[in-house]
C-alpha cells in the first residue's frame, strides 16, 4: 500500500549548498507527523516543497497516488486546496479583520456570497475559540491568537492534509498549549492529516503519533515518540534532552 | 454647523502641523549652516566628522548618478527641441533661433532644475532611507549619547557634497541635453548644427542664474531628505514613509525655489528672461 | 594601478548592463502575467476600490500644488520673450503648449511615481518579506491577479484622471502667473490658448499619462514582489523603481513625442 504521502530520495540545494540530502519519508492517512531537527537542517523546507512554493532538485514527492512534485502553479490550485499550510509568521493580511481573512478563500474558491462567507468564517473563527475577536485587526493581537486565527484561515476550505510550520515557536507555554491541543482535535475528530515542524519537545511528545528527526539532510530515525525516547542512538539523545555538547553536527557554532 | 466646525479645526489643526514642521525644516538648516561654520572655525569642533566622510558621500551622491542624469537629461534634451522645433514650424518655419534660445534656457534654468528634480529623487530617497534606518535602529540616539551632534555627523557631509556635485552635474546634464538637442534637431528638422551650436545670445546673468539655481537645489534636498529621515517612526513602514515624504518634498522644493529665483530674476532684469 | 581601476570601471558597468537587461525581463515577465490574469477578467472588486481610493485621494494635493507652479513657471520662461517681441498674444499658448503636451504628463507623473509608487513598492515588498505572497498561493490564491492586477488598474486609471486635473490647474497657475507678474490679461491668455492649442495637443498629453501610468504601475509592482533581503531590501526596491520609472518615463516620452508627435 502505498503511503498517503511520500517523499523519495528528495534533493535540494540553495545556492550550492545542498540542504536535503536524499530526504524520503511516508505519511499515514490521518496520523499526526512531527518533522524535527535543528535549525536551519531543512524542515520547513521540505513541508513547503508539498505545495510547490519550493521545487525539488531530483526526487520525487507523491500525494494520494499522484505525483506532485513538477506541477505547473495552475495545476497546483487544486493541490492547494486539498493541502493547506499555516506558517510560522501566521501570514493573516494587516489590512483586514479576522472574519474577513478567513472568508477571503470562501469567497474566491466557493463563490459564497459576502455575507454567506463573512457567516462561515464566524463559524470557523468559533472552532478555534476565536469568535469574538472576529472584527478585530492582526495587528491588534497577540501571536497566540494570530496564530489560532491563521489555523482557522488554512482550514476554511476543509483541506485532508494541513501542514505547520513551527505552530507553537515564540508562543507563551498556555497558548502553545492551546495549539497543540488544536492538532490534536483536527487529527482525532475530523481525520485531518497533520505534518508539523517543530523543536518544541512538550509539543512533540504530546501530540505526535510519529516523529521525523531530520538530521544532516536526510530522515535519520522515525518512530513513535515512546521509541525516540528510548532509543540508543546519541545524536537523538542529544537533542531531545537539549544538551549543547554531544556528537551531534551543527554547522556554525 | 458643527460638520463645517469640525472642518475648520480640522483644517486648523494642519495649519498648525504644517507650521511647526517649516520650522523644524528651517532650524535644520540653520543647524547645517552652524555646523558648516563650526567645522571652519575650530579644528576641535570637527570631533564627530571623520575624515573621508565628504569624500564618501561626493562618491554617493555623484559618481552613482552619472548614467542617470546622462541617459534622463539626454532624452528630455532630445524632447524639448523635438518640441520647440514642432512649435516652430506651425508658427514660423524657421529654426534659426532654436539652438540660441535652447542654450539660454538650458543654462539658466532646465539644465540646474532637471538635474536637481533627478537626483532628488535618487538621492533624496536614498539619504532619506539611509537616515531614518539609523533613526529608528536608534543610532541616532547613540550618537548623541556619545557626543556627537547628529546634524554635523549626518547632514553636513551630504549637505557639501550635494551643493558640489548639483553644481557638477547640472554642467554635465546641460552639455547632455544641449549636444542630444542639437543632434535631434539636425536629424529630425535638417537644423544645420552650425546654426545650433550658437553661443551668441548667452548672457554671463543666465550663467549666474544657472549656478544659484544650482546650488540652491544642492543645498535644499539633503537638507529637506534629511528631515524626513530625522522624522522617520516605528519601523521599516516608517523608513518607507520618510523616503516617499523625502522624494515629494525634494522634488516640490526644487519646483518652488525654481519659480522664487525665476520670479527674482524677471524683478531685477526687468522682464528680459 | 590605473589599470585595474579601469578594469574595474568597465566591470562595474557591464554588471550594471546585465542587471538593467535582468530587470527589464523581469518586467516583461510580470506584464505579460498580469495581462494573462485579465483574460478572462476576474478582478477583486474590493481590493480594486481600495486602491484606486487610496491612491487618488494620496496624490491630489500635491499633484494639484506641483501642477499649478509649473504651470507658472512655464509662463516665466516664455512670457519675457513674447512681450519683448510684443507678441502676448501667443503667450497663453506658449506656454500651454508646453503644458499639454510635456511638462504637466512628465512632472505630474515624476511626482505620481514618487508618492503613490513608491508607497505601492514599499507595500507590496513589506507584504513579500512578511510570507503574505506565500500565504496567498497556499491559499491556492494567484497574488498576480488579487494584488497586482488592481493596483497595476487603480494606478494608470488614477495617473490619467490626476493628468487632466493636473493640466487644467497648470495652465490656470500660467495664467495667475502671466496677469500678475507679466500684466498680460487673463482674457489674453484664454483666447490664446483657446484659439491655438488643439484637441491633439491635450490627448498626446493624456496618451502619454497612460504610457506613463503602465511603467510607473510595473516597475512599482515588480519590485515589490521581486524584493529580497528583508528591511534593508524594502528600502532598495523602493529606490530602484522610482529610478526606473523616471528613467522609462523620459524614454517613453522622447518616443511618442517623436512617433505621435
Amino acid at each position: 500500500m502505498t503511503a498517503f504521502l511520500e517523499f523519495k530520495d528528495v534533493r535540494k540545494a540553495f545556492g550550492g549548498k545542498p540542504v536535503l540530502k536524499g530526504m524520503s519519508l511516508a505519511v499515514d492517512k490521518g496520523e499526526v507527523m512531527y518533522i524535527i531537527g535543528t535549525s536551519g537542517v531543512g524542515k520547513s523546507v521540505t513541508i513547503k516543497h508539498l505545495i510547490g512554493l519550493l521545487r525539488i532538485d531530483t526526487g520525487e514527492i507523491w500525494f494520494d497516488g499522484q505525483r506532485v512534485d513538477g506541477l505547473s502553479e495552475r495545476q497546483l490550485g487544486p493541490l492547494r486546496k486539498r493541502i493547506g499550510m499555516v506558517f510560522q509568521s501566521s501570514t493573516l493580511f494587516d489590512s483586514m479583520t479576522l472574519a474577513e481573512n478567513v472568508a477571503l478563500p470562501l469567497r474566491k474558491h466557493q463563490r459564497m456570497s459576502s455575507s454567506d462567507a463573512e457567516a462561515e468564517a464566524r463559524r470557523r473563527l468559533a472552532e478555534v475559540y476565536m469568535a469574538e475577536f472576529a472584527d478585530r485587526y492582526p495587528a491588534e493581537l497577540s501571536d497566540g491568537m494570530r496564530k489560532r486565527a491563521a489555523i482557522a484561515r488554512t482550514l476554511a476550505l476543509g483541506p485532508e492534509v494541513v501542514l505547520f510550520d513551527e505552530p507553537t515557536t515564540g508562543l507563551d507555554p498556555v497558548s502553545a498549549r492551546r495549539v497543540d491541543r488544536l492538532i490534536r482535535e483536527l487529527a482525532d475528530k475530523r481525520g485531518v492529516t497533520a505534518i508539523v515542524v517543530s523543536h518544541d519537545p512538550p509539543s512533540i511528545f504530546s501530540v505526535a503519533d510519529r516523529v521525523a528527526f531530520l538530521y544532516r539532510g536526510v530522515v535519520h530515525v522515525v518512530a513513535t515518540p515512546a521509541e525516540l525516547r528510548a532509543s540508543p542512538d546519541p545524536v537523538v539523545q542529544q537533542f531531545i534532552t537539549g544538551q549543547s555538547s554531544g556528537p551531534m553536527e551543527t554547522p556554525g557554532f | 454647523m458643527t460638520w463645517l466646525r469640525t472642518r475648520i479645526e480640522a483644517l486648523g489643526g494642519r495649519l498648525v502641523d504644517a507650521g511647526r514642521a517649516g520650522v523644524e525644516l528651517w532650524l535644520v538648516y540653520v543647524s547645517t549652516i552652524a555646523g558648516i561654520v563650526r567645522g571652519f572655525a575650530s579644528r576641535k569642533d570637527r570631533r564627530g566628522r571623520p575624515k573621508g566622510e565628504l569624500v564618501r558621500q561626493l562618491h554617493q551622491i555623484g559618481n552613482k548618478s552619472l548614467i542617470f542624469i546622462a541617459v534622463t537629461l539626454g532624452f528630455i534634451g532630445m524632447v524639448m527641441t523635438y518640441e520647440a522645433c514642432n512649435q516652430l514650424s506651425r508658427i514660423t518655419g524657421t529654426f534659426e533661433m532654436v539652438g540660441p534660445q535652447y542654450i539660454r534656457l538650458i543654462v539658466s534654468d532646465f539644465g540646474p532644475t532637471l538635474t536637481a528634480l533627478m537626483l532628488a529623487t535618487r538621492v533624496g530617497a536614498g539619504i532619506a532611507a539611509e537616515i531614518g534606518s539609523m533613526k529608528v535602529t536608534e543610532q541616532i540616539d547613540a550618537l548623541r549619547m556619545s557626543g556627537v551632534l547628529p546634524i554635523d555627523y549626518l547632514i553636513v557631509p551630504r549637505f557639501t557634497a550635494s551643493i558640489i556635485m548639483t553644481l557638477m552635474l547640472s554642467v554635465l546634464g546641460s552639455l547632455v541635453m544641449y549636444g542630444a538637442g542639437g543632434l535631434t534637431a539636425q536629424y529630425t528638422f535638417g537644423v544645420n548644427p552650425n546654426s545650433f551650436f550658437d553661443l551668441d545670445l548667452l548672457r554671463p546673468r543666465h550663467l549666474a542664474l544657472g549656478v544659484i539655481k544650482a546650488v540652491s537645489y544642492g543645498a535644499a534636498i539633503p537638507v529637506v531628505a534629511g528631515f524626513c529621515g530625522l522624522r522617520a517612526r516605528g519601523s521599516s513602514e516608517g523608513v518607507g514613509q520618510a523616503t516617499t515624504a523625502a522624494v515629494i518634498g525634494s522634488s516640490f522644493a526644487v519646483i518652488i525655489l525654481d519659480f522664487v529665483i525665476s520670479a527674482a530674476a524677471l524683478f531685477l532684469f526687468g522682464g528680459d528672461l | 594601478m590605473k589599470a585595474s581601476r579601469l578594469a574595474r570601471f568597465v566591470e562595474s558597468i557591464g554588471a550594471g548592463a546585465t542587471r538593467v537587461a535582468q530587470e527589464t525581463g523581469g518586467i516583461v515577465v510580470l506584464t505579460w502575467q498580469v495581462l494573462r490574469a485579465l483574460v478572462p477578467p476576474r478582478i477583486d472588486r474590493r481590493e480594486l476600490f481600495k486602491n484606486l481610493h487610496k491612491m487618488g485621494n494620496r496624490s491630489v494635493a500635491i499633484v494639484a500644488l506641483t501642477a499649478f507652479f509649473a504651470g507658472a513657471l512655464m509662463a516665466l520662461q516664455s512670457g519675457p520673450f513674447v512681450k519683448k517681441f510684443g507678441a502676448t498674444a501667443i503667450a497663453g499658448y506658449g506656454a500651454g503648449y508646453a503644458v499639454l503636451r510635456e511638462i504637466g504628463p512628465i512632472l505630474i507623473a515624476l511626482m505620481f511615481s514618487g508618492r503613490v509608487g513608491a508607497n505601492n513598492t514599499a507595500e507590496l515588498a513589506t507584504m513579500t518579506v512578511t510570507e503574505q505572497l506565500d500565504g496567498l498561493r497556499a491559499l491556492s490564491i494567484d497574488p498576480i491577479a488579487y494584488l497586482v492586477v488592481p493596483r497595476v488598474i487603480a494606478m494608470m486609471v488614477m495617473l490619467v484622471a490626476l493628468t487632466a486635473i493636473g493640466d487644467l490647474v497648470a495652465l490656470v497657475g500660467a495664467a495667475a502667473v502671466a496677469r500678475v507678474m507679466l500684466d498680460i490679461e487673463w482674457s489674453t491668455m484664454y483666447y490664446s490658448m483657446a484659439d491655438n492649442l488643439k484637441p491633439w495637443d491635450f490627448l498626446l498629453g493624456i496618451y502619454k499619462s497612460v504610457a506613463f501610468g503602465g511603467v510607473i504601475a510595473m516597475s512599482s509592482c515588480y519590485f515589490g514582489v521581486s524584493v529580497r533581503g528583508g528591511a534593508v531590501g524594502v528600502g532598495k526596491a523602493v529606490n530602484a523603481a522610482v529610478v526606473a520609472a523616471a528613467v522609462s518615463i523620459m524614454l517613453l516620452d522622447f518616443l511618442l513625442t517623436y512617433l505621435l508627435g
